[in-house]
């Protein structure tokens, strides 16, 4: 994984502009092949199929919220193995450290740059490495 | 009590000076007769003399000054001395030359003036030894050397009839003596008594002081419980209701005569595994201390539940028994829902304000850095003020809430080992951006002395970071910011020096207070929420330390911060904790 770079990211978010500007950033700045996923119901299996490198997961959402989801992932062989960062604006350090001890990679803090996005998480990637 | 009978010898002195008088002229009568009148009228004379200077003696005394009883005692004995000499030389000048009456009347004159004395005298008896000394002496001789066998034996009765009289005054002496002191006690007892009668009185006096006081503070609280806002009820041991209030009344529904009697743990409180239940009951009033519970589920008459605060304090008796405990409490469930809104809209403040912010800045911010292609010049400039002023909005959205949970006592800090100077080193490299917007450069120096702190950084970043951007925002074009970081003891200070126009004077008292900026105008051109630095101070505060400024020398103005340095051992115990 060490020499791989990041090139697809799938994102669910329920918020149909910031999903736009996603998907700008990491198209147009990051040159990433990106996925948006708007329901986070069918998430896991929208993830499936698109088959990412890295999933962003946005912390509120109606129906299920990210953390959530992200236990949901960790449970599915075929996505448990899969680097998440929480896109967030509300999460405290401590629940931030317990996703981290569950497994994410790392989290972004709400509201975030969009021309900086694909360094921040390209950044949080690499650290997969070490 | 000497002083009583000396005084007793003066008061009786009268008495002897008048009879002495009486009786010298019954005897000048009696002896007046040819032959003998100028011897009679000598002695007469000199008894009269001496019966002034008694006199005399005894209004001196009434009219002394002095307490010195024994000198008073001294003449009294002298002067008695005088007056039986005077008899006695009677009774030697007279006897031989006279017929047999009158001889016979001399001897018993003489007789009852010895026994006469003891009455003026007998108070101390040797006063009176010495005045029927005075009369028997010369007596005596006469009668013995009379040649007469009658008179010489009555020359020898008379030192025994002395002898007797004196045993007499003597013990009338020790009555006296014993007399006195029976007064002298009495006096003491008496006065003891009037003082403990005042003794007594000045308690009683005290004793009712105190029950008025007691009485009146037991009205006091009373009325304090009746009028409190606040319910107040009294249990006993067993947690039955004895005393209630009327806040009480209100606060359950329940009438005083519904609850009186009954018990608490039924009528008020709902059968709840963590409230207060039969077990809590016990261990409250077995562990004899206060206890609160600020969050107590309490039930209504009408069975309406209600979030209650209370207090319970038991009262306990010499022997460490409960006999009484107080409860005091009141109905929080409103305030619990204003805390609960309240959350609940600074929360909806976070997320609904953030979200649409975060799409509007967002999009400026991808259209800004060009992705999107080139734009007209004039849209461009529109595009980066609405950038600029949606992140105003933003940082005035995000310190808004910030000031809110320090201020609400709900901001928590997330306190690690941070190396501060590669915060430092960092926080200058985030906001270099910034200073090129103002044309101002940021100078930090080369080497920095390695240390560490226990602090939020994200917090700590916050706060450097406002300090930099304030003295971007007032430093000279084309100027440059110092910043730099000192160990001074145990604590280390960051320090940020700008060359500003420095801080007006009428500003410096209210710098870090809520929307402080000491020119309005300033907002409008440099941006800015008013908020900062008051954050700022807070934020240092929580993390144990103290935020200032002062005067640059040449110029401008330091702001600085100073938290406690951590020792080198506690970093290395947190590191090898990490380890692990």
């Amino acid at each position: 994984m060490a020499s791989k770079s990041l090139e697809r990211v799938c994102y669910v978010e329920d918020d149909e502009d910031i999903q736009r500007i996603v998907r700008m950033s990491l198209e147009r700045v990051g040159k990433m092949t990106v996925e948006i996923v708007g329901d986070p119901m069918v998430a896991v299996d929208a993830i499936i199929g698109f088959k990412p490198d890295l999933v962003m997961l946005d912390w509120m959402m109606p129906g299920m919220d990210g953390p959530t989801l992200f236990r949901k992932l960790k449970e599915n062989s075929e996505t448990k193995d899969l680097p998440v960062v929480f896109i967030t604006a509300k999460a405290t350090p401590t629940e931030l450290a317990e996703l981290r001890s569950l497994g994410a990679l790392g989290a972004i803090s709400k509201p975030f740059a969009p021309k900086d996005l694909p360094d921040q998480l390209r950044a949080l990637w690499n650290t997969q490495s070490q | 009590m000497f002083a009583d009978r000396v005084a007793h010898l003066y008061r009786q002195s009268i008495l002897g000076i008048l009879l002495t008088l009486l009786v010298g002229v019954i005897v000048t009568a009696e002896l007046w007769g040819p032959g003998f009148r100028q011897v009679t009228i000598m002695w007469w004379l000199v008894t009269i003399a001496i019966a002034a200077a008694r006199f005399a003696l005894y209004r001196a005394y009434q009219q002394r000054t002095d307490h010195d009883e024994g000198k008073w005692l001294r003449w009294m004995a002298i002067g008695a001395l005088a007056a039986g000499v005077n008899w006695g030389i009677a009774g030697a000048v007279f006897f031989p030359t006279h017929s047999d009456d009158q001889q016979v009347f001399l001897a018993f004159m003489l007789a009852g003036l010895i026994s006469g004395g003891v009455a003026v005298f007998s108070s101390v008896w040797w006063t009176y030894a010495l005045y029927a000394a005075g009369i028997m002496l010369p007596l005596m001789y006469v009668l013995a050397a009379f040649g007469n066998r009658l008179f010489s034996e009555l020359a020898v009765l008379v030192p025994i009839f002395y002898v007797a009289n004196v045993a007499v005054a003597y013990r009338l002496d020790k009555v006296f003596s014993s007399g006195f002191r029976a007064k002298e006690d009495y006096a003491r007892i008496a006065h003891e008594q009037d003082a403990m009668n005042a003794q007594i009185e000045e308690q009683l006096q005290e004793l009712l002081n105190a029950r008025r006081e007691v009485e009146a503070s037991g009205r006091k609280l009373t009325l304090f419980a009746e009028r409190a806002p606040i319910a107040v009820l009294e249990f006993d041991a067993n947690a039955t209701v004895l005393e209630m209030n009327p806040a009480s009344e209100n606060l359950f529904g329940f009438t005083i005569g519904e609850l009186i009697g009954r018990s608490g743990l039924q009528m008020l409180f709902p059968v709840d595994e963590f409230g207060v239940n039969d077990s809590w009951w016990r261990d409250f009033v077995s562990g004899v201390k206060p206890a609160t519970l600020d969050r107590l589920r309490c039930v209504r008459r009408d069975g309406l539940e209600i979030m209650c605060s209370f207090t319970f304090t038991p009262l306990v008796n010499d022997e460490g028994d409960v006999i009484s405990v107080i409860a005091q409490g009141r109905d929080i469930t409103q305030e619990l829902e204003a805390e609960r809104l309240k959350k609940e809209f600074t929360s909806t403040l976070s997320h609904e304000l953030r979200t649409p912010l975060t799409s509007i800045i967002g999009s400026l911010q991808l259209i800004n850095s060009g992705v999107m292609g080139d734009l007209d010049k004039d849209v461009e400039d529109l595009t980066v003020i609405a950038e600029r002023n949606g992140q105003r909005l933003l940082d005035l959205i995000n310190d808004l809430l910030d000031i809110e949970k320090i201020e609400s006592g709900k901001f928590e800090l997330y306190p690690e080992i941070v190396s501060l100077d590669s915060l430092v080193r960092d926080t200058l490299v985030l906001n270099k951006s910034f200073a090129d917007r103002f044309n101002v450069r940021f100078s930090l120096a080369e080497q920095l002395p390695p240390v560490s702190v226990e602090a939020d950084p994200k917090r700590l970043v916050q706060v450097v970071t406002n300090l930099l951007s304030n003295s971007a925002k007032f430093s000279p074009e084309g100027g440059t910011v110092d910043v730099t970081l000192e160990l001074a003891g145990d604590h280390v200070r960051v320090g940020v020096h700008d060359r500003g126009p420095g801080i007006p004077e009428a500003f410096r008292s209210r710098i870090f207070s809520r929307f402080a900026q000491a020119d309005s105008t300033a907002t409008r051109q440099k941006g800015g929420t008013g908020l900062g630095l008051a954050i700022c101070k807070r934020l240092i505060e929580l993390m144990h330390g103290n935020i200032g400024f002062e005067d640059r020398p040449g110029g401008g103005t330091t702001f600085f911060f100073e938290l406690p340095a951590v020792t080198e051992d506690a970093r290395a115990k947190v590191s090898h904790q990490g380890a692990v």
